[in-house]
């Protein structure tokens, strides 16, 4: 017989956990215990804080934590757990790194992490029952509280060190003390639970979970200023804690615990309880007093303060939940206890509603001064679905945004108030990389222009102004000065406002035009939405997120018509080659695809492809070329930026050669990715179209001098002459036989160069390039291909399609490791490498990798790739300036070098990049060098007729992605023949009917 | 029309009684009144005012100045898509246009059939199921198109919330 006698169960009922039917759950459990006849009980309690894995059961006495509870689980946790002592395994919370099923509450790194200090009831406890709140020591800190004088209360929690909880951080003994000093008889002691932050739940999950323990802290608090009315002033929008509210107040009473002569001291302490009917600016204290007195909660001038003068002109005492539950702490465990958790000058614990993007979203507790760093990324589990962190933002509308390089501030009353932020309620929403951190500026805009009160005019009217110019840039329409107008604005509002709501209103403002000043320009000079959230300059995601803005929805609807030439010719419109970004584009448009919150993304890609393969030219019968300009522009590189600004300047009339060193044109398109994703004749016929407007092609001409380009008559020079050295892995016995370069290996492959690689091959790195080495080795012949990347297979900057390929074709991942040196043994190979782990974020969002020391290992190899980064040849020698990784430095809005009449683009000034930010270089080159020859650089070309919109129904939810057929592994060993096989119409036609149309959206 | 406010008129005069002499109680009042009534009809002010003698105006001022009070009847549902920081990061606006699309209406509007008023919330605190709505009482988490599509796809037929 299992020792079942003992289990209690508690079932959380707060209002998370309850909206996913966990008082079914109850009724379900009892039921199968009744019909069992087991002796278990079932309990419910309140809120644990991790409303995101609700409905969350607990088990004691062995503290087993079930998640996502149904109803019909009822069934297993008793007859398994329960009955047999088997615990569920399925309903254990998963670890969300490793996906371990973790059974002890204990041990749930979420909780684990915390120090729970006024949390620590919640979850444990009936919210409903004095007594369960009696048993875990609730109404202690009164007891002793009662039989210490009022002044003796005061110094305890001036000991303490506790400021107010609520946003400021006053001392609470100093309130405290200045109203028991203020002249008069009637005193009101007021518990501030507006909670009124949208993204703050603390209070809330308090009220609910442990609503003695706060009305504790606020009798000890009335006690000691000596006040014997008291008010509740509880949010209308959370019904559940003021049901709960209102019956731990009867039950205290009823006790002694409230009322008259309270545990026989002779004080007596009445509370009333107030609904707050929904103003964010009743948080502050003026306008909550107005509020309770029936009036429009409007704050006013203070002095005079609520401690002489507040409710009903009385003496008034106001404070935090959370204040008054860490008083009622103080006085129970003692002021020393509280003193050693914490910083100098912030004592005790903070909590915070962890929300957004974040792994686990919950409530959590730590002490003052724990490093954001921790809260996000151990106790929050990180960011989710592989996206990078971009800020996370505290304090609500009062606060600020953060970035990356600010994750290591410590949380406390001063450190955040320094970077521009505060702790306020005690929000925390965390953004990713789909995140737009203007929209989100605007946001709280909105909502504090919405509640501001009206009473101060900076807040009133600047709000209202600020809010105009933020919509406007988020609509496309900023101008610039936008940002200098909003940070003028914001400094008015601050310093010109009555209450906390004016004079922090504008951090969000402040903190995002300092550390996201980039996301704002991109909106102002670019009218682009970089995490494309900004609906109004968005028309289609996939579009917008295009580099070339290429017309993706439409092209999609002509192939859906059967319109192959059509399709084409809309992609035409905004780039010269088509068939090879349908063949090897990185697609960042379908990873902003709105399909992917149906099912899976449309494969965009491979649409452009088909069309490519199956239309004709008919495109050409609507291109026309300017006529002649008479001037001659020089174009150093033949790759995608170079053949790009090419194909455009001859469009507008100009007279351009392009030089390139290499033997062939294409540049990385030719070199750099494999015959097998790319063949030979795609990349030969879209070239072709190039040269036959006229465009001399000199190729094996290496530029060295710009001077001399100038000497020849070329009135202007475009420079595109790519990333083409390998970057060195930098450990010792690198340079040698049998370590090769990426760069140089792919280039030299491409030509056709026989290769003796050996057997084993390792490639060090994890981009696409790595990849394409690895396969390409495959096919020279190597056996056992092996690829040694620092991070995850997570992490990895390469596509997802093409890492699969790799795979299939029979070569090996070898993640979190990094080569240490090469070792060279009397004619024998070797790379000695060392073990990785995941340490916190860099910068950029990615976990940072980190040596673990002493775990060093060496493999036997035949030869090494280094696949870890290019960088472009210094260019200096042209008389323009250079900087960090030889990237030329270019004047972003017109590509100008320091040179007058060099331009430069592409890999040499972005570092690696990819084919189609290389032709969105190549545009804007185009436009800028024909402005500089005296035209209007206008590119924009009209190949397809007006769209015809043909309504089509929409595949419905469910309906999977089309895969390429592509040719069997077996037969691609030795073989560079195309890979990918391209869709069949009927695949292309499914795909199609995917689509969403979002172009077409109202 | 005058039975209806003579009906008014004997419900507030019930509903007033237990505030006889209380401070502060006006805002308790229009709670109490929406509560009973639903919204805050014109009627139902003028008792107040009597009651609390003060003028009507003063009452309109704190009624327009907070969020909860509604000046006119909703329908048989109130949806409020919640508009919180942690639902808008998680996609909240997206939610409100499904909705709004669904049913027809914008925010503040009440589906002519009556069966459903669409409003929206600052937060109502269930920040870690975020995007939320709440429909009449009951909360709604994890909000996604599919969720809305299954509890508005058929809005226009019924009263499936009622």
């Amino acid at each position: 017989m299992p020792e079942n006698s003992r289990h209690t169960v508690l079932i959380c009922q707060g209002t998370g956990c309850t909206s996913a039917k966990s008082p079914q759950i109850q009724v379900s459990l009892e039921a199968e215990i009744r019909a069992l006849g087991l002796p278990a009980q079932v309990k419910f309690t309140g809120c644990h804080g991790f409303c995101q894995r609700g409905p969350i059961a607990i088990v004691e006495p062995e503290g087993v934590f079930y998640t996502h509870v149904k109803p019909e689980d009822a069934r297993d946790i008793a007859r398994s757990h329960l009955k047999e002592g088997k615990v569920v395994e399925r309903l254990l919370y998963p670890d969300p790194q490793t996906g371990e099923r973790i059974p002890h509450y204990k041990d749930v790194i979420f909780y684990k992490e915390q120090n729970r200090v006024v949390l620590k009831n919640c979850g444990h406890i009936n919210p409903e029952s004095l007594d369960d709140a009696l048993e875990v020591g609730v109404y202690s800190g009164l007891k002793k509280a009662l039989q210490m004088s009022p002044e003796q209360v005061i110094e305890e929690v001036k000991k303490s060190g506790l400021r107010g909880r609520g946003g400021a951080g006053f001392p609470t003994w100093q309130k405290w003390s200045f109203c028991r000093a203020a002249p008069g008889q009637n005193k009101y002691m007021i518990v501030n639970a507006d909670e009124g932050d949208p993204g703050a739940f603390m209070d809330r999950s308090i009220l609910e979970a442990d609503p003695h323990s706060c009305i504790e802290g606020m009798t000890v608090g009335a006690y000691a200023i000596g006040a014997n009315h008291g008010y509740m002033y509880v949010r209308a929008e959370y019904p559940l804690a003021i049901v709960r509210v209102r019956k731990a107040l009867a039950q205290a009473e009823e006790r002694g615990f409230l009322g008259d002569n309270i545990l026989g001291s002779g004080f007596s302490f009445h509370v009333q309880l107030k609904e707050g009917a929904g103003a964010f600016v009743c948080g502050e204290e003026t306008a909550l007093i107005a509020s309770i007195e029936g009036l429009r909660g409007m704050p006013r001038p203070r002095p005079p303060f609520p401690a002489n003068s507040g409710v009903w002109a009385s003496p008034s005492n106001i404070n935090n939940v959370k204040t008054l539950t860490s008083a009622a702490r103080i006085l129970s465990m003692g002021a020393d206890w509280f003193a050693g958790i914490g910083t100098a000058d912030s004592k005790g614990t903070v909590i915070f509603s962890l929300t957004g993007k974040v792994a686990n979203c919950g409530l959590v507790e730590v002490p003052m001064g724990t490093p954001l760093r921790k809260i996000i990324y151990e106790i929050g589990g990180g960011i989710p679905n592989q996206k990078r962190f971009k800020a996370v933002q505290t304090g609500g509308p009062s606060g600020g945004c953060l970035p990356a390089s600010m994750l290591d501030t410590p949380v406390d009353f001063g450190t955040l108030a320094q970077v521009g932020s505060i702790l306020g309620s005690g929000g925390m929403v965390v953004a990713d990389e789909d995140t737009c951190i203007v929209d989100l500026a605007r946001f709280f805009l909105t909502f504090t222009q919405a509640e501001s009160c009206g009473k101060c005019i900076p807040c009133r009217v600047g709000t209202r102004q600020m809010l105009n110019l933020m919509t406007r840039i988020t609509q496309g329409e900023g101008q610039r000065g936008d940002v200098e107008k909003l940070i003028s604005l914001a400094n008015t509002v601050r310093s010109g406002s009555l209450c906390g709501l004016g004079q922090t209103c504008p951090n969000p403002i402040l903190t995002t035009t300092r550390y996201f000043l980039d996301e704002y320009k991109a909106h102002i000079e670019k009218k682009k939405c970089p995490a494309v959230v900004c609906r109004d300059i968005i028309i289609a995601p996939c579009r917008h997120t295009c580099p070339a803005q290429i017309n993706v929805p439409r092209y999609i609807r002509e192939i859906q018509k059967g319109d192959y030439d059509t399709a084409l010719a809309v992609i035409r419109e905004r780039v010269p080659f088509p068939a090879i970004l349908g063949y090897v584009c990185f697609h960042p448009c379908e990873a902003k695809c709105r399909r992917k919150d149906v099912d899976e993304p449309i494969a965009i890609c491979s649409l452009k492809r088909f069309a490519a393969d199956h239309a004709t030219d008919k495109w050409k019968d609507r291109a026309a070329m300017k006529p002649p300009t008479g001037k001659r522009v020089a174009v150093v590189g033949a790759g995608p930026a170079g053949l790009t600004a090419a194909y455009y300047l001859a469009r507008l009339g100009h007279k351009v050669t392009v030089l390139e060193a290499l033997p062939q044109a294409g540049g990385m398109m030719r070199v750099g990715i494999p015959r097998y994703r790319l063949p030979a004749e795609v990349l030969d016929k879209e070239i072709g179209e190039i040269t036959a407007l006229g465009v001399e092609l000199k190729t094996n001409t290496r530029v060295q001098s710009a001077d001399k380009l100038f000497a020849e008559g070329y009135a202007a020079v475009y420079l595109a002459t790519g990333a083409h050295l390998g970057t060195k892995m930098r450990v010792k016995g690198e340079d040698g036989p049998g370590v090769l370069d990426c760069v140089t290996f792919l280039r030299e492959a491409s030509s056709g160069q026989k290769f003796n690689l050996g057997i084993r091959v390792v490639v060090v790195g994890g981009g696409n390039s790595a990849i394409d080495a690895a396969r390409t080795a495959l096919r020279l012949g190597a056996k056992e291909v092996t690829i040694v990347y620092r991070r995850t297979r997570k992490e990895m900057p390469a596509t997802h399609e093409e890492i699969e390929e790799a795979l299939h074709e029979g070569a090996k991942l070898e993640v979190l490791a990094n080569p240490t040196q090469v070792i060279r043994d009397s004619g024998h190979l070797k790379l000695e490498c060392v073990r990785m782990r995941l340490g916190a974020p860099d910068d950029s969002g990615r976990p940072r990798p980190e040596p673990m020391p002493g775990s060093e290992y060496v493999m036997e190899v035949d030869s090494v790739i280094a696949a870890i980064g290019q960088m472009p040849e210094d260019l200096a020698e042209m008389g323009i300036k250079v900087g960090r990784g030889n990237q030329v430095e270019v004047n972003e809005d017109t590509m100008a070098t320091s040179r007058p009449g060099v331009f430069a683009g592409g890999d040499v000034v972005l570092g690696p990049s990819s084919v189609i930010e290389s032709i969105a270089q190549g545009r804007e080159a185009a436009m800028a060098v024909d402005r500089y020859l005296g035209g209007k650089g206008d590119i924009a070309e009209t190949f397809a007729l007006p769209e015809e919109i043909v309504p089509a129904e929409v595949a419905e939810g469910g309906a999977a992605r089309a895969r390429m057929p592509a040719m069997p592994p077996a037969q691609r060993q030795g073989s560079f023949s195309l890979v990918d096989l391209g869709f069949t119409a009927e695949q292309a036609l499914a795909e199609c009917r995917r689509c969403l149309r979002c172009d077409l959206e109202e | 029309m005058a039975s209806a406010t003579d009906s008014i008129k004997e419900q507030m005069k019930e509903l007033l009684i237990p505030y006889k002499g209380e401070r502060g109680a006006l805002i308790p009042i229009l709670q109490k009144t929406q509560e009973k009534l639903g919204y805050l009809p014109e009627e139902a002010v003028e008792e107040i005012a009597k009651f609390l003698h003060i003028s009507r105006n003063q009452i309109f001022g704190v009624m327009t100045f907070y969020a909860q009070f509604r000046l006119h009847p909703t329908g048989k549902n109130v949806v409020r898509v919640c508009r919180g920081t942690a639902c808008h990061v998680k996609g909240g606006h997206r939610i409100l246009l499904e909705v709004e699309k669904r049913l027809g209406v914008k925010e503040g509007q009440t589906t002519p059939d009556l069966n459903y008023t669409l409003e929206t919330v600052a937060c109502i605190g269930a920040c870690a199921l975020a995007p939320t709505m709440v429909i009449n009482e009951e909360t709604h988490g994890e909000m996604t198109m599919k969720k809305v599509e299954e509890l508005f796809g058929d809005a226009s037929k019924g009263d499936h919330h009622a």
